[in-house]
């Protein structure tokens, strides 16, 4: 059992350092989830007001109906469009297949108000498809921007779970009688479910925490109704009252990624894989498939940027992106490798079955459904409290207080997204582990691998692009990431997603136009990188014979 | 290789420390603003006030409500000198939360900026305002029908209203100011009439209302008057087309005046260089900055002496606006806020 395996991992790691690991990666979520927990913490300890009555008595149901509609929306569209690709991509031969691996992640660059913008502005009743085309608007709209700029988490997640999967089954129910179509919705699909479900639980989550995207379009969630018990009514605790009903419904989705997980583990492939052979598409059916994975880069990506774009050309570009770049670029780097080694440490944790892991890491995983701005005022009540701390302590020492340290530093700001993302890099990974079975844990046990033997020669090249994933999704993540960025800064500090979130609001569609493609070139390098990677790893498995596909086992 | 490495972690680590330590060493040759605005102007203006002090500014800008945040939770330490919001709404907020002191008289800076504009206790005060206007689609509307704010509220203009969400503070702050001048009752009223005249869900910023005008989906918005500025200024032909598409009417001339909003500062409660934020709080009022606010931002000066090149907002100026102390708009933002729950403007 993979129980007793890894414990018995464990148990090696314990004898040399005297401590178990899962404690160090239980202490290392709770560390993450600090922020939310000082936001619970206010909103258990702070005053009442009626506000909440009041908002019950007046639009908490169109709160829940938007909040319902908006994420409803958004994950039938991106489960739909990211799945299809994925497996389009993973299993076919078309024109430019290769191309599209990658820029189909490309979407999630965009940040998702700049998408919404550039859509308004286009199909509002005064834009050039005024009237042509339905405008986007209202709580179908927004859910239908975030299902296309969210949905490649869907993609990569499903890609990359499709392309290590073991061809046996669909050729099997291929040669049982079943279409094509029928084969993947039996065997294939069934296979892919834990990633679908982790993606599609980041795509809800992301949907449910925005908070610039829904307010422009007029399609008020439970988050718009945060940030005015915060903004109209200065009333902090409710705020955070309504950030854990937030949280709480987070919750329930992980409750169901969960369930799904764990029926799904009976069903996953053996440490066995035999390469499937792609699919050659028929000249038509090629065309089509190119359509369907040109599609949503188009709507997700290119044409709310281009029409960015178009307004740029009448107005003076911004100044200092170079640095601003530079800073975006740094700062998304080292918090996404940091958060791949988290993730990955956690996803382990969940894996060990032990409460304080599994615990941990699902509390430091809550932290993704909060705005970030909530996110950011529970980093700041951490920091508050721990210089005060630090202060009273080095007054005692040195008779004057503390530096001012922790807020306004990059420390900060790489806390504060590790406290805030740090679900999008468990996600891929505890995806990634769910594919080393018991049966496989067991086999390299009984060819006599050692624990950590086995850490490394079987478990390493299995979860290594998931883990990769992580890293990316978190890098992209803090490419775009707003409120934190904004408020913990060093002085004089800018990126580009503040650069160009500052021209949006204030209604300067054309400047904010050259920061926001910027940020999608920023992810570019990294997306074609973590591509390359996923297919490079399915190429090293297409000339490996099916024995010798787990390295390490035929010594 | 390991050497450079670790010159630059130590290096890190130094500049993180030195960063809190800074601007102690030479007392006063910096100044910390924390800003919630982002205009070209004030970096103009703040160039500008580095040029002729030789005082350097470090900024930080972010959202009203989490700088005011930030600063509460570095409390003592905070190294805020000056903050600036673009609500009075905020900087009520800000001075609730206690972190601004009073400034004297700026070394009579101050009384160049009428008394409607200063906190009552000289904790913050406007340096430039805004109007919150009413535009109309110069061919389906008689501005003669459109003279008050109270008229968009009226039946005959039942779906033919634009305006933006009531989450944004510049509605809030209007109808704050509402319920300081007539009571709440009459406020609500005026807010129910609006969310029944309104011709769509509320739905982009105050230049997609004006978009709105323009294009016919509705004859009427209610939107500040620096954006209609900023379209007529505009280089794209197609947004000057907007803007004379619309007429512009300062609402309630002789019954009161037009609501305006300022764009504040305020000096910080625990401001390390409390000099330097004084001479840069006076520099905002002098001419050279007023200016700017008016030619970059299209904002009007909080000193209404000081001319500057702009038509279109000199075309805009001399109107009648609301003599009552801004700091209303704040004390009475949150019931605004609910009015609008009850009434069903979203």
């Amino acid at each position: 059992m993979a129980i007793a395996d890894t414990s018995t991992l464990h148990r090696k790691l314990t004898g040399r350092t005297g401590l178990h690991p899962v404690w160090l990666a239980a202490f290392a979520g709770l560390l993450c989830a600090a922020p939310l927990l000082a936001v619970v913490w206010l909103g258990m300890s702070g005053a009442w007001s009626d506000y909440l009555i009041h908002i019950a008595n007046t639009r908490l149901a169109e709160f829940l109906i938007n909040t319902a509609i908006v994420g409803l929306t958004a994950a039938l569209l991106a489960g739909v469009i990211g799945t299809g690709t994925a497996w389009l991509v993973t299993r076919h031969v078309f024109p430019g297949r290769n191309l599209f691996q990658w820029m189909l992640a490309l979407p999630l660059a965009m940040p998702a108000y700049a998408a919404a913008y550039g859509w308004y502005d286009l199909t509002q009743g005064a834009g050039p498809l005024g009237g042509l085309v339905p405008a986007v608007h209202g709580p179908f709209g927004a859910g239908a921007i975030f299902g296309l700029v969210f949905y490649p988490y869907v993609y990569l997640l499903a890609r990359e779970s499709f392309s290590a999967q073991s061809a046996d089954a669909y050729d099997a129910a291929r040669t049982l009688g079943c279409s094509p179509f029928q084969a993947f919705a039996r065997t294939a699909l069934p296979m892919v479910r834990p990633a679908i479900a982790a993606g599609l639980a980041l795509v809800v989550m992301e949907a449910l925490a925005d908070y610039g995207t829904v307010s422009h379009l007029g399609a008020p969630t439970l988050t718009v109704a945060l940030m005015r018990a915060w903004a109209g009514e200065g009333s902090i605790p409710d705020a955070a009252r309504l950030a854990m009903l937030l949280v709480s419904i987070s919750f329930l989705i992980f409750m169901a990624e969960r369930a799904l997980r764990r029926r799904a583990r009976q069903t996953a492939a053996s440490g066995h894989v035999r390469a499937f052979r792609r699919q050659r598409l028929s000249p038509l059916a090629g065309m089509l498939a190119v359509l369907a994975c040109l599609l949503p880069v188009l709507m997700g990506l290119v044409i709310p940027a281009a029409r960015l774009g178009w307004r740029a050309a009448y107005t003076p570009a911004a100044t200092g992106l170079m640095d601003a770049a530079v800073n975006s670029l740094t700062l998304a780097g080292v918090s996404g490798l940091l958060a791949a080694g988290i993730g990955l440490g956690l996803a382990y944790a969940i894996r060990t079955r032990k409460l304080a892991g599994r615990a941990s890491a699902r509390i430091a995983s809550m932290g993704y459904g909060v705005p970030g701005a909530v996110a950011a005022l529970g980093v700041l009540i951490i920091f508050g409290g721990v210089q005060g701390w630090l202060d009273t302590l080095w007054r005692g020492m040195t008779g004057s207080p503390f530096p001012l340290v922790l807020t306004g530093s990059a420390l900060a700001l790489i806390f504060a997204y590790q406290a805030r993302f740090i679900a999008a890099a468990i996600g891929p990974s505890e995806s990634a582990l769910s594919r080393v079975t018991p049966s496989l844990d067991a086999a390299a046990r009984t060819l006599g691998a050692r624990p950590l033997t086995l850490a490394r020669r079987v478990h390493w090249p299995l979860v290594s692009s998931g883990v990769a994933l992580a890293g990316l999704l978190v890098f992209v993540e803090v490419l775009k990431e707003l409120p934190a960025t904004m408020i913990l800064r060093p002085f004089n500090m800018n990126t580009l997603a503040v650069t160009a979130h500052n021209f949006a609001a204030d209604e300067r569609l054309g400047q904010a136009a050259l920061p926001a493609v910027l940020l999608v070139a920023a992810a570019l390098p990294a997306m074609i990188w973590i591509a390359r990677r996923i297919t490079a790893t399915e190429r090293s498995r297409d000339t490996v014979p099916p024995s010798e596909a787990i390295p390490g086992l035929a010594e | 290789m390991s050497d450079r490495l670790r010159l630059c972690v130590i290096g890190a680590l130094c500049a993180s420390l030195g960063l809190a330590a800074c601007g102690q060493p030479e007392q006063d040759s910096v100044v910390n603003v924390f800003s919630a605005r982002h205009y070209a102007s004030d970096q103009e203006v703040f160039r500008a006030f580095t040029e002729e002090t030789g005082i350097e500014i470090n900024l930080v800008e972010a959202d009203g409500d989490l700088l005011i945040e930030r600063v509460r939770a570095d409390g003592e330490r905070s190294p805020a000198d000056v903050i600036i919001t673009v609500d009075a709404g905020r900087l009520h907020r800000a001075e609730q939360a206690g972190l601004f002191q009073p400034v004297d008289n700026l070394g009579g800076m101050l009384d160049r900026v009428p008394d409607s504009l200063v906190h009552p206790d000289n904790l913050w005060f406007g340096f430039a305002t805004r109007a919150r206007v009413i535009v109309y689609a110069r061919d389906r509307v008689d501005p003669s029908e459109v003279q008050t704010y109270a008229d968009l509220a009226r039946p005959e203009f039942e779906g033919r209203v634009c305006v933006r969400s009531s989450s944004n503070v510049y509605n809030q702050s209007l109808v704050a100011g509402m319920i300081a001048e007539d009571g709440s009752e009459a406020a609500e009223s005026f807010a129910r009439g609006i969310a029944q005249n309104l011709a769509r869900t509320p739905q982009g910023g105050d230049t997609d209302q004006i978009r709105a005008v323009a294009a016919g989906e509705c004859d009427v918005a209610i939107v500040n008057h620096y954006y209609l500025g900023r379209l007529m200024n505009a280089e794209d032909s197609a947004d000057r087309a907007v803007g004379e598409a619309v007429g512009i009417i300062f609402p309630d001339q002789g019954q009161g005046g037009t609501y305006v909003n300022i764009s504040g500062a305020g000096l910080a409660a625990n401001a390390p260089n409390p000099e330097a934020a004084r001479a840069l709080l006076a520099f905002l009022l002098s001419e050279r900055a007023q200016r700017a606010f008016a030619e970059l931002t299209n904002e009007f000066p909080a000193d209404p002496s000081v001319s500057y090149d702009n038509t279109v907002l000199e075309g805009f100026a001399g109107f009648e606006a609301r003599d009552m102390n801004v700091n209303a708009l704040g004390e009475n933002g949150a019931e605004a806020q609910r009015i609008f729950d009850r009434v069903g403007w979203p």
